[in-house]
């Protein structure tokens, strides 16, 4: 049998499509520690986060919980923004205050709200670094 | 342990500043209330002008006599006011935690700046529970409440530190540290810590009296 040129080329964008979702999945599991660039000096360890295993086990499906998109003052229903840092939208200006809000506002918030994970600065903020949950299937 | 973290985040840190502020009201418009039945004259003779003159002696180290015969407590009450004012108002964690509660931002301290002065009131109140406990015309004249406000004092900034450096149990200490600072700050309208309340006003009548009234000084 031979393969239309068409096909072949709807093989080849169906494996690069494929490769570049491994990339994607690949790269989160990559992360350990929620390290955003705009902090230019940090004055805390950067708090532990494992973000595939984290929000398996916090059973969190929906990736707009965290990477939203807001339109008209209202979260988007069905968008989200994975791949952009939340300081591309949460800092304005120079000060870092609003964009720590935004990060303590999600992370600490959704914590306070179910009961359950860190709420304490030096939880986050470990000086252990991710080592202080790995070992204990994080 | 998450119970008694959001019962010391919410609750009782709302109740603790509302003790505060109400307790400090309360006292003082009590001590009016009784100056205008004891004193009447106190509120014509209150001058401005020797008020600030007698308060700005008693702030500014060794502008008083009882300063320069003990140079020591002097030195050392200096710091630890500096200190136990300085480092709590600016310290960025509670800059950052009222920001995020209320909306209302301030400048902030380096973390190490809050640290180094941690340990300074740490020392202060050691030095203090020291003097009262070896002098004896002191420990004669303290009882277990002077004692008690020395701890009232020490525990957030023991507990403070112990969770800022995370050191084992640090997740106890954290709410230790915000049950005792609670309780420090519903505390300081009812105990000897009303002194920061009641200071600048009694200075001022002292002052009036002396420079007004007369014409002496009172430092
Ligand atoms: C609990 C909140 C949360 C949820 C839910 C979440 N993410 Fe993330 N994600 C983050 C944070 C925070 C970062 C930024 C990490 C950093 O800046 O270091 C991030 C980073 C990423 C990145 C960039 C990785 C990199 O290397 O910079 C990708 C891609 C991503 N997330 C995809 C997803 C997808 C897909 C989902 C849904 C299956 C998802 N996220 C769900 C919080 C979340
Ligand atoms: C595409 C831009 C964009 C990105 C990326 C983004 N946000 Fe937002 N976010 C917004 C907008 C717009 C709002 C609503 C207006 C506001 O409160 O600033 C908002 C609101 C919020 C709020 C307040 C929600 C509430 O219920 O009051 C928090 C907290 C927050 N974002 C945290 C984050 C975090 C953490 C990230 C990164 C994981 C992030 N945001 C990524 C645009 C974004
Ligand atoms: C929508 C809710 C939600 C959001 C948003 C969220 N978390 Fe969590 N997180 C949880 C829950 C639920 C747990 C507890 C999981 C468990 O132990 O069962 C948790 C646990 C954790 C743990 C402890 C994990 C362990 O294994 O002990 C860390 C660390 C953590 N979260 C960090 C973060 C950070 C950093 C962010 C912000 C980027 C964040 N979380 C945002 C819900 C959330
Ligand atoms: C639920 C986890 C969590 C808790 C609890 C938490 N933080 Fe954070 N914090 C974060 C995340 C996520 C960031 C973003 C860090 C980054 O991108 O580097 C952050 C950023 C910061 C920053 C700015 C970055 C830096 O290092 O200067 C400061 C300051 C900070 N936090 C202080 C605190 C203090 C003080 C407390 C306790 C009152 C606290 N945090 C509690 C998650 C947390
Ligand atoms: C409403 C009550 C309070 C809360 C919720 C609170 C909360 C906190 C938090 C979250 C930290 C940071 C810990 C860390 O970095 O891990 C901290 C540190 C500290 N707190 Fe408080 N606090 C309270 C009251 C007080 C009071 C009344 C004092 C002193 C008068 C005080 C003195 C300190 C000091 C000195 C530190 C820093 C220690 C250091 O960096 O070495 N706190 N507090
Ligand atoms: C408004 C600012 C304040 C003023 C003007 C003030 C003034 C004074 C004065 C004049 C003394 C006695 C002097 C001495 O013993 O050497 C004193 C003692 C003391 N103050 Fe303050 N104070 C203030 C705030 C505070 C604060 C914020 C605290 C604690 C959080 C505090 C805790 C103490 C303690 C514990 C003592 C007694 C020390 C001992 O045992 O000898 N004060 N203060």
């Amino acid at each position: 049998m031979k393969m239309k040129p068409k096909s072949i080329l709807a093989f080849l964008a169906l494996v690069l499509a494929l490769l570049l979702a491994a990339g994607a999945v690949m790269s989160q599991e990559d992360v350990k520690s929620v390290n955003d660039p705009a902090f230019t000096s940090p004055t805390r360890p950067a708090p532990i986060f494992f973000h595939d295993a984290h929000n398996a086990k916090a059973g969190l499906d929906d990736c707009s919980v965290c990477h939203h998109v807001y339109e008209g003052g209202k979260k988007a229903e069905g968008a989200s923004s994975e791949g952009q840092a939340c300081s591309e939208c949460h800092m304005k200006g120079k000060s870092t205050r609003p964009l720590i809000k935004a990060y303590h506002g999600m992370c600490r918030g959704c914590h306070e709200e179910r009961k359950a994970g860190p709420v304490q600065c030096g939880e986050c903020h470990s000086k252990r670094g991710p080592e202080a949950l790995e070992g204990r299937g994080k | 342990m998450h119970t008694l973290y959001y019962l010391a985040a919410g609750p009782f840190a709302i109740a603790a500043f509302v003790l505060l502020a109400g307790g400090s009201l309360f006292r003082l418009v009590r001590m009016g209330l009784l100056a205008r039945k004891k004193d009447p004259a106190v509120f014509d003779y209150m001058s401005a002008r020797y008020g600030f003159r007698s308060l700005f002696h008693w702030l500014v180290p060794f502008g008083s006599r009882g300063m320069r015969l003990h140079p020591a407590l002097t030195i050392a009450s200096f710091l630890f006011h500096v200190c136990a004012i300085v480092a709590p108002v600016f310290l960025y964690a509670h800059v950052l935690l009222i920001d995020e509660s209320w909306n209302i931002a301030w400048v902030h301290i380096p973390d190490g700046a809050a640290d180094a002065m941690s340990l300074v009131v740490i020392a202060a109140c050691v030095f203090f529970l020291v003097r009262r406990m070896k002098s004896p015309e002191v420990s004669y004249l303290s009882t277990w409440r002077d004692y008690a406000v020395l701890a009232l004092v020490a525990a957030p900034f023991v507990t403070g530190l112990w969770s800022f450096h995370q050191f084992p149990g640090f997740r106890y200490a954290g709410i230790i540290h915000m049950l005792s600072g609670e309780l420090l700050l519903a505390s300081i309208p009812f105990t000897r810590l009303s002194h920061m309340i009641f200071f600048p006003i009694t200075r001022a009548y002292m002052g009036s009296e002396f420079g007004a009234v007369r014409n002496a000084r009172d430092w």
